[in-house]
């Protein structure tokens, strides 16, 4: 029977296709525009590290002026002093840790014809790459006593081990970065969280960097830091006096299995800033925080709240949409009112009637989602168009949104069906059949 | 088959009540070919949309086939139409976007035959309207007289034992007419029991039995005509009685 009422769907959308075709582009508008938003919204609160966004912490702690909170909501600073980040490192108290910074460097390529140019980078610590899940095209990490010895090594990005390479694995090989030559130890796959929730103070839609450092080769200044920094007080005069300034410019992540090991963490924090304390240092309450992937995502409001409020606009477009869309059933389905009572006439009970027409309803959903879907990719291009970079692969509808886009049209245009054909299902079928 | 006894119907709107029929007592028995007339606004349309499940009565008690149908809920009574009942108006209502052989087919649809024998009974009626060779054609490609007959395979495809026509023959021509009524006469001839609506009185006198509806009451003009009565109102058949006496 649902055969049959497709077939009824589809003579009934070809009768009045003028009026089929509104409905269809009212709710193709709706979907696209919700869609877009919605997919931008998707993709920037996405989790990007699902299996273990829970074991992973941000490490905050709060050494800022005392006389004036870093943040309004009273948070501590966004990063660490590289004394504190260097400190935890050392103390190794966490299953991983990571200390890590942006930076830049020039890289000189092999042969006469290669010019140098300028890479993207990380210093960082050797957990990063497994308490961040990095895959690996050739090699792997290195390791802590690399860290430690401040060993001269190198992780590669595919893109660049593919400019550098041709692609082979060169793991082994020399590069020639900041003046000095590091040895390339791996290379990983193509790789891009989305957030780029390891280090959101550098933009959390960045792309993954090309380069990978240990981040004890800061210290002498064999590379250059970049990314944001922070102070409250002056630094003092030289690169030592800035290394043990109250300037925060560093990150530090610890990955804790279970509850227990971040409670034991935190009591270590705790401990660590009261011993500071007694140095003249962290004048201000004690204030150390933990942040999973998610909770730190969130309190860098890694979704724009002006997208979000986009979000809830397009979804309000896609209600006046449905309400139109409404109107326009009501007036087609009235207009069957003799069809209707000679349909009952002949046996059709009022479930039936309903279900036929209802099947209508969702056949010009469908239709309108595939238009919406449509209008929806439109609508990301002119996202891309207009904030270029920073939307590049947040602006991209995946198959989970392709069927969530279907599912919204289909739901809505149902839910918009229902009152037309319950008024259509309840007209008089003696009236209708002798006003035919 | 058909036992109408003190049946009312009122309709209200706003405050104004209005009596479309009223104390109808009437049986009708199997293979009968019963012909309703009466002036306009008598009550004979509410009284064959009542006759057809298709309204419910105010009052009264009204059994087809023995059961109760004021009693019954909207899908028994569709569920009865569609098993017992046939319906041609006087517009035909066909479904324009319909093809002959999907008219005919819509009741059987609703009946749940499977497709091989919707097919065959669609095919056995619109032969026997004789229209077997247009059964791909629309409805706007035919005359009055072969949208009605579509109408008729179309009410008679599911085998009803009951036919209700509402002024068949309003809408052709007097030779259109005349041979749509010989249908009707042959389809009661086969034992179908035929309630038909009309204003034509050579039509209707064509009927075994003839009910006249005035002011929302029957009274049977066959009463001097043909035997048995089947009026079961006393009142009925003394105002009928009445009428034949004229």
């Amino acid at each position: 029977m649902f055969a049959y009422y497709l077939r009824l769907a589809w003579l009934s959308i070809r009768q009045s296709y003028g009026l089929s075709l509104l409905m269809v582009l009212a709710i193709g508008l709706g979907i696209g525009a919700a869609m877009t938003t919605v997919t931008v919204n998707y993709l920037m609160s996405a989790n990007p590290i699902p299996t273990k966004s829970e074991q992973l912490f941000y490490v905050q702690l709060d050494n800022w002026d005392p006389h004036e909170p870093a943040n309004d909501n009273g948070d501590p600073p966004d990063q660490l002093t590289y004394r504190d980040s260097t400190a935890l490192w050392a103390a190794n108290k966490a299953f991983r840790q990571v200390v890590q910074a942006q930076m830049t460097a020039v890289l000189e390529p092999e042969g006469k014809d290669s010019l140098p140019f300028q890479v993207s980078g990380r210093a960082n610590s050797a957990d990063f790459f497994a308490m961040f899940e990095v895959p690996f095209l050739f090699g792997g990490s290195w390791d802590r006593s690399a860290d430690e010895s401040m060993q001269q090594v190198v992780v590669l990005s595919q893109s660049l081990n593919d400019r550098l390479f041709g692609g082979r694995d060169s793991v082994g090989e020399k590069v020639k970065l900041a003046g000095d030559y590091y040895q390339v130890v791996g290379v990983i796959a193509n790789w891009q969280p989305r957030p780029r929730f390891y280090d959101i103070t550098t933009g959390a839609f960045n792309e993954v960097e090309e380069v990978f450092v240990p981040f004890s080769l800061i210290s002498q200044q064999k590379i250059s830091r970049n990314g944001n920094t922070n102070c409250w007080k002056p630094s003092g005069e030289g690169y030592e006096a800035f290394l043990n300034s109250e300037c925060v410019w560093t990150q530090f992540w610890v990955e804790l299995r279970n509850e227990q090991e971040k409670q034991d963490y935190l009591t270590f924090l705790n401990a660590y800033v009261s011993e500071q304390k007694k140095l003249g240092r962290f004048e201000r309450p004690v204030n150390n925080r933990l942040s999973d992937v998610m909770q730190w995502m969130e309190n860098q409001q890694v979704v724009a709240q002006d997208a979000s409020l986009m979000m809830v606009m397009s979804l309000m477009f896609l209600l006046v949409c449905l309400l139109n869309t409404i109107g326009l059933l009501l007036a087609k389905f009235l207009s069957k009112a003799p069809q209707i009572g000679l349909r009952q006439a002949l046996g059709a009970s009022r479930q039936d009637l309903f279900t036929q027409y209802l099947t209508e309803a969702g056949c010009i959903g469908i239709a309108g989602g595939l238009l919406g879907l449509v209008f929806a990719w439109l609508g990301l291009q002119g996202v891309q168009a207009l904030y270029g970079d920073e939307m590049k692969g947040l602006a991209e509808l995946d198959l989970a949104m392709v069927g969530l886009a279907m599912l919204l049209a289909l739901v809505s245009s149902l839910l918009a069906g229902l009152y037309p054909t319950w008024r259509a299902c309840t007209v008089q079928p003696s009236q209708q059949l002798k006003s035919q | 088959m058909l036992l109408m006894k003190q049946l009312g119907k009122v309709f209200h709107t706003g405050e104004v009540s209005t009596h479309a029929l009223r104390e109808v007592d009437l049986e009708v028995q199997e293979g009968d070919f019963v012909s309703v007339t009466g002036p306009s606004g008598s009550g004979k349309t509410t009284f064959l949309n009542i006759a057809g499940l298709l309204e419910v009565a105010s009052s009264g008690l009204f059994l087809l086939d023995g059961e109760n149908v004021n009693q019954q809920s909207d899908s028994q009574r569709s569920k009865m139409r569609n098993q017992k009942i046939g319906f041609i108006f006087q517009s035909f209502n066909l479904i324009p976007e319909l093809n002959l052989f999907d008219n005919v087919d819509v009741p059987l649809r609703y009946r749940g035959f499977d497709a091989k024998e919707r097919k065959r009974r669609i095919e056995q009626q619109l032969e026997l309207v004789g229209l077997a060779s247009r059964m791909k054609h629309l409805p706007s490609q035919l005359s009055g007289g072969q949208q009605q007959r579509v109408a008729i395979a179309r009410a008679l495809a599911t085998s009803p034992r009951f036919l209700l026509a509402d002024e068949p023959t309003g809408n052709l021509d007097s030779q259109m007419a005349q041979s749509v009524m010989a249908l009707l006469e042959d389809i009661n001839r086969q034992g179908t029991t035929i309630i038909m609506v009309t204003h034509d009185h050579g039509l209707a006198q064509r009927a075994k039995r003839q009910i006249l509806i005035k002011d929302g009451r029957v009274s049977e003009l066959t009463a001097t005509l043909h035997e048995p009565l089947h009026i079961v109102s006393p009142s009925a058949t003394e105002h009928s009685a009445k009428v034949a006496g004229v």
